[in-house]
């Protein structure tokens, strides 16, 4: 793509590969703080996808930077358990709403020993 | 170069979102949002200035910057709007600049795929969920909002941990680019793994050897054993068996020819990752084996012939047991 470059860094050997690193990292940052942050538990399954976000991203980030498309097979695998888990997660937010009749995560905080 | 101009970028973006997360923050409302784009601009404006651009890198570097604000500031809202709904629709635009950014690193397929899985599937679900378990009145202002959802749990500890991470990585990230080594970012392997691909797909190469000469009947392997030998200028060329004429000849395919995203995407599935393809879906199937299970309505096996002892109805059936109380 650039021979200019060849002088160039072995990481974010161009500037729009490393502005989706940096917004990788960003969102999965931001997926982590809310997943701690956030109290209701649909919102907490939603970070963990922000987080998938960042992961999938850093991946076709570093397919486009190796020229490889397994990267983006990888980002594929990664849809295919998001969609799983997502399933699954809404699943159990269902049931345990049903047991409490609240989404607040606090409510299971007697799960912990005590 | 120490990176701690890096660090004090991610200390004002860290500062900006513990203040919007924290409950007293909605006086400063304005003042953190600044606080915080700011800080995630300086941190973009630091990556970019790390690194020499070519003129012809401009445009797609514009766009990818205003994809990365909205998806970064639309990420915020997820994390710090009060209402779930909200939430869901803010993770779509995310999901969907998310999406635009992929277009830009050349991954058509997966960009595609994003949106109709994440926007389209997954995230039909987290609505339907939300719209299950949560009745709240139309419009709530954000103090009348539910206490899970008003106040948020350790704001300032979770966002010293979030960007202390980010932090460490873009450090290192810095350290690493300051050694010379060489630019791994090749052009050259690229078109030759394209064109390797092709050959293994002898339709797709068929087709795209009628398309530059219409008297093809065949394609053949060349003397030297392989399908395609690649050229310098990026074109490739083949061995094909011509209509009018009895021995093999040479045709030559230009560039534009070679296989698109899809089809290489497709082809890797399936050539080099076809037990993680199968693994993928008995993942599918276990989910929703799962779901169904975890969803049904518990209840425990000897619970029905208890109540059959007590003169109530199944449990399955909630109608007949409220009759069958009415009439004892």
């Amino acid at each position: 793509m650039n021979q200019e470059l060849s002088s160039g860094f072995t990481i974010a050997a161009n500037a729009p590969i490393a502005v989706a690193l940096a917004i990788s990292a960003l969102l999965f940052v931001i997926g982590l703080v809310g997943f701690l942050c956030r109290r209701n538990m649909i919102i907490m399954f939603l970070c963990t996808e922000l987080m998938f976000q960042g992961a999938a991203l850093a991946m076709i980030a570093f397919a486009r930077l190796r020229m490889d498309v397994s990267g983006q097979v990888f980002v594929i695998f990664i849809l295919t358990v998001a969609a799983a888990e997502a399933a699954l997660a809404l699943a159990l937010v269902v049931l345990l709403y049903r047991k409490r009749e609240t989404l607040s995560a606090d409510a299971w905080s007697d799960l912990g020993e005590s | 170069m120490v990176p701690t101009i890096f660090y004090a970028a991610c200390a004002i973006a860290a500062a900006g979102l513990a203040l919007l997360l924290m409950q007293s923050g909605s006086k400063f409302r304005m003042g953190a949002t600044i606080l915080g784009l700011a800080g995630i601009a300086w941190i973009l404006v630091i990556v970019v200035q790390t690194i020499p651009t070519p003129a012809s890198e401009i445009g797609p570097l514009g766009l990818m910057i205003l994809c990365a604000f909205v998806s970064v500031a639309s990420a915020v809202r997820v994390i710090t709007h009060h209402r779930p709904v909200f939430c869901a629709l803010y993770f779509v635009l995310v999901v969907v600049s998310g999406a635009a950014i992929y277009v830009l690193l050349s991954a058509e397929f997966v960009a595609f795929s994003l949106v109709i899985v994440y926007a389209g599937a997954i995230l039909i679900t987290y609505l339907f969920v939300l719209m299950l378990a949560q009745q709240s009145p139309a419009d709530i202002g954000a103090a009348d909002a539910v206490d899970y959802d008003r106040i948020a749990r350790e704001p300032a500890g979770a966002v010293i941990a979030g960007f202390v991470l980010i932090a460490v990585l873009g450090g290192s990230v810095f350290s690493v680019s300051e050694q010379k080594a060489e630019s791994i970012l090749d052009q050259n392997r690229a078109i030759r793994q394209g064109w390797g691909d092709l050959s293994m797909m002898p339709k797709l190469l068929l087709e795209q050897a009628r398309r530059t000469d219409s008297t093809v009947t065949a394609v053949i392997a060349r003397k030297d054993g392989q399908m395609i030998a690649v050229q310098t200028d990026h074109s490739a060329i083949i061995s094909v068996q011509r209509a009018d004429q009895m021995t093999p000849s040479d045709l030559t395919l230009a560039p534009s020819l070679l296989p698109d995203n899809t089809s290489r995407v497709g082809m890797a599935l399936v050539t080099r990752f076809p037990v993680s393809l199968e693994l993928a879906g008995i993942i599918l199937l276990m989910a929703m084996f799962g779901a169904v299970v975890l969803a049904r309505k518990q209840t425990d096996i000897a619970d029905d012939d208890r109540r059959e002892l007590a003169g109530l109805g199944k449990v399955m059936d909630g109608s007949q047991s409220i009759q069958g109380k009415a009439i004892r």
